[in-house]
C-alpha cells in the first residue's frame, strides 16, 4: 500500500469550504492545533465544525471566520475563561450553533461509526431532563421500546464528512497510537468518511508493533497522516507537553479584546508557516513545557 | 447556630477548603469517581478522600482510568494522572458503563444556576436563541446529575441569581429525586445536594423544597434564606457543618493544592487573570529550576 503521509499543506486541499469537520482533543488537552492553524492559512470558509469539548481550537477557527455552523456540548477556554468567540458568535446571532449533551453526541458519533442509523440514549431518564431535546428535534427523537413498550429516547447518527485528530506517533499506515489525552479521538476516526491524523512524530510500523496497547487508532481507517511537532500547541499533549498557560493567557486577552487587536493575531498566524509559528511562539520554551508535563508529582497514599 | 459562633470572619481559603471536605465526605470506595470539566476544588475533594479516607476509590480524570491522587498543579495535573493510572479508555467506552450504567459515584458539577427542580443551567442566561452570556455547555453534566448516586453541585457564591426559583435554560437536571421513584426506575436513589460558601442544602423528595442541611462561614440561617432564590425548609436544629481538621487544612495546602487552584471557584473574571498570572509563573519557575539543576548535574 502506499504511504499515507502528507505535508501539513495538504489539510487545505483536504478539507473544502463548508465541509463538516470533527475535531479531536478535549478541555485545553490534545486539539489538532496545527491543522487548526493550517485551515486558517489555507483560508477555509463557511466550515461545519463538530466538536465534543473544544477550547482554543474552536474559538481559533470562529476568530478567523472560518466557521459557518457549530456542533457542540461545550467549548470553553476553563480557567482562563469563557470562549470569546463562541460569546460573540452566539449572542450576536450570526453563528448558526447546534448544542447537544455530551453522551448523546457520542452516541451518535458511535452510531455512525457502527454503520447504524440511530442510537438508544437513555441518559436523561422520562420525560428527558434536559432543555436541548426539545431544541433539536432533527437530533432526538423516541421510539417504542418493541421488548418493554416504554418511549425511549434515540439520537440520530452523526456522521462528519471529516475528522482531524492529533496522535502521539502514527506509522505511514495510519496506525495512531495515544499515552496522554485522547477524548473521543479513536471514535471520531470511526465515525467520519475522511480521517486525518497528525502526529508529534512518524515512526516506522516496528515501533508500533513492538507496543501495540498504544495503538488506539487502527490504519485501516485512516486516510491522511501528517508529522507536525507540537502539533495541539498551545493545548496540550501528554506525555510531550502540557498547554502553554502563558500562551493561552495571551489569547484570552486578545480574543477577549476583539476588533483590530484579534485581527492582528489571526493575521499573522495565517501569514507564517507551521515552522515559523513554532519558532515564533514556543521557541526555547518547549522544554519548559515538556519538563512541567514531568515534574507534576503523584501523591503518595499512606494505607 | 448562636451569634458568638459567627463573629469570625472566615478567608476565602477556610472556606474552599471546608468545601473541599465536605465534598470529599460524599466520596467512598464503591462506585467510579470522575474529574469533570474545570472544577479545582472539586477535584482537590477527590484527592483528599484518596490520600485519607477512601485510598482505594476508583478515579477516572480525563482517559487516564484508576488514576492516582495527584498535585493539583494548573499545568501539570492532565500528565500526573496519566502516571499510575491503571488504564486508558476513550469517553464513550467510559461514560457508557460509569454515567448511564449506575456505577457514577460521585462528580461535584459546578453551574451558572441551579433551581428548586435541582435543573442546572451551563447553556445560556437569557434566551437560548438570542443570549444576553453564551455559556459553555454543559457536555456530561446532564448525564452527571440525573444518573449519580448523589447529585451534588457546587458553587463560589450563593447568590437568589444563581440559587434561583427558575434557569433559564435547563442543560439538564434530576428526575424523579423521591429514592422510591428512583429505584423504581432502576436509578440509583440518593438526594440532591448543593454546597455553597455559606451551607449545604439537600432536596430528598420531588415537590419538596430543598432543607437547609448546615450552616458555614459566619452565616446565619437568615444568611442563607435571603441569598437564596427559592424556599427553603428550615428545620428546628440547623447544625454547623462540619470544620476541617487541622491535617485535612495541611494535605489540602502542602501536597494537594500547593499552587492555591481553588480558590479560583471564588473569583470574577477580572480577579482570575491576576491570579492566574501568579500560579502560571510559580508553576513555571519551577520547571525552569529543575531543568537548570538537571543542566548542572549534565555539566
Amino acid at each position: 500500500m502506499e504511504s499515507k503521509v502528507v505535508e501539513l499543506e495538504a489539510i487545505g486541499e483536504i478539507v473544502r469550504d463548508g465541509d463538516s469537520v470533527a475535531l479531536g482533543g478535549a478541555w485545553l488537552c490534545n486539539h489538532p492545533m496545527a491543522a487548526v492553524r493550517e485551515l486558517i492559512r489555507a483560508g477555509r470558509r463557511d466550515l461545519h465544525l463538530l466538536s465534543l469539548i473544544g477550547s482554543a481550537d474552536v474559538d481559533l477557527l470562529l476568530a478567523a471566520g472560518a466557521v459557518g455552523r457549530l456542533t457542540f456540548s461545550m467549548v470553553t477556554l476553563e480557567a482562563f475563561g469563557l470562549a470569546p468567540n463562541l460569546r460573540r458568535g452566539a449572542e450576536s446571532g450570526s453563528l448558526e450553533l447546534e448544542e447537544l449533551t455530551g453522551l448523546s453526541m457520542e452516541a451518535g458519533l458511535d452510531a455512525a461509526g457502527r454503520n447504524i442509523g440511530f442510537m438508544a440514549y437513555p441518559g436523561l431518564g422520562s420525560p428527558p431532563t434536559s432543555d436541548l431535546v426539545k431544541l433539536n428535534p432533527e437530533v432526538y427523537g423516541f421510539v417504542t421500546d418493541p421488548f418493554t413498550g416504554e418511549q425511549e429516547l434515540v439520537v440520530k447518527a452523526i456522521r462528519p464528512r471529516i475528522a482531524i485528530v492529533h496522535a502521539w506517533r502514527a506509522d505511514r499506515l495510519g496506525n495512531a497510537q495515544f499515552d496522554g489525552t485522547f477524548g473521543i479521538d479513536d471514535d471520531l476516526a470511526k465515525a467520519a468518511e475522511i480521517v486525518v491524523v497528525t502526529c508529534e512524530e512518524i515512526v516506522d510500523t516496528e515501533v508500533i508493533a513492538a507496543d501495540p496497547h498504544h495503538t488506539k487508532i487502527a490504519g485501516f481507517l485512516v486516510d491522511h497522516v501528517i508529522e507536525a511537532p507540537f502539533g495541539a500547541h498551545p493545548t496540550s499533549h501528554v506525555p510531550c507537553y502540557t498547554f502553554d498557560a502563558p500562551e493561552l493567557l495571551d489569547y484570552a486577552t486578545v480574543t477577549t479584546a476583539g476588533g483590530e487587536e484579534q485581527e492582528r493575531y489571526v493575521t499573522r498566524l495565517a501569514a507564517e508557516s507551521e515552522r515559523e509559528y513554532r519558532d515564533r511562539v514556543i521557541g526555547s520554551r518547549g522544554p519548559v513545557l515538556a519538563e512541567l508535563a514531568r515534574q507534576a508529582r503523584v501523591l503518595e497514599v499512606a494505607r | 447556630m448562636s451569634d458568638q459562633e459567627t463573629t469570625v470572619s472566615t478567608s476565602d481559603q477556610e472556606i474552599a477548603e471546608l468545601m473541599v471536605c465536605r465534598i470529599a465526605s460524599e466520596m467512598d470506595e464503591s462506585g467510579v469517581t470522575v474529574l469533570g470539566s474545570f472544577t479545582p476544588l472539586a477535584y482537590a475533594s477527590y484527592m483528599l478522600a484518596k490520600l485519607t479516607h477512601a485510598p482505594d476509590a476508583y478515579m477516572v480524570g480525563y482517559n487516564a482510568m484508576g488514576m492516582p491522587a495527584v498535585e493539583l498543579a494548573f499545568m501539570g495535573a492532565e500528565a500526573a494522572a496519566y502516571r499510575g493510572s491503571t488504564a486508558r479508555w476513550g469517553f464513550i467506552d467510559n461514560v457508557n458503563v460509569v454515567h448511564l450504567a449506575n456505577r457514577g459515584n460521585v462528580e461535584a458539577v459546578s453551574s451558572a444556576q441551579i433551581d428548586q427542580d435541582a435543573s442546572i443551567n451551563l447553556s445560556v442566561i437569557g434566551d437560548w436563541n438570542r443570549p444576553k452570556v453564551r455559556l459553555p455547555g454543559g457536555v456530561g453534566a446532564p448525564e452527571v446529575v440525573q444518573n449519580y448516586r448523589t447529585m451534588l453541585a457546587y458553587f463560589g457564591r450563593h447568590d437568589p441569581r444563581i440559587l434561583t426559583e427558575k434557569v433559564d435554560f435547563a442543560t439538564g437536571g434530576r428526575y424523579p429525586i423521591s429514592a422510591e421513584a428512583r429505584r423504581a426506575r432502576g436509578l440509583q436513589d440518593g438526594p440532591v445536594k448543593i454546597i455553597t460558601p455559606i451551607a449545604v442544602l439537600i432536596k430528598t423528595d420531588d415537590g419538596v423544597p430543598f432543607a437547609i442541611e448546615s450552616v458555614h462561614g459566619g452565616a446565619s440561617v437568615d444568611d442563607v434564606i435571603a441569598a437564596t432564590g427559592f424556599e427553603l425548609r428550615v428545620p428546628d436544629d440547623v447544625p454547623a457543618t462540619t470544620e476541617p481538621t487541622e491535617e485535612q487544612r495541611r494535605l489540602i495546602r502542602e501536597r494537594i493544592d500547593p499552587f492555591g487552584t481553588i480558590r479560583f471557584d471564588f473569583m470574577t473574571g477580572a480577579e482570575r487573570a491576576g491570579y492566574l498570572r501568579e500560579i502560571i509563573d510559580r508553576e513555571w519557575s519551577r520547571a525552569e529550576s529543575a531543568l537548570a539543576d538537571a543542566g548542572r548535574v549534565r555539566g
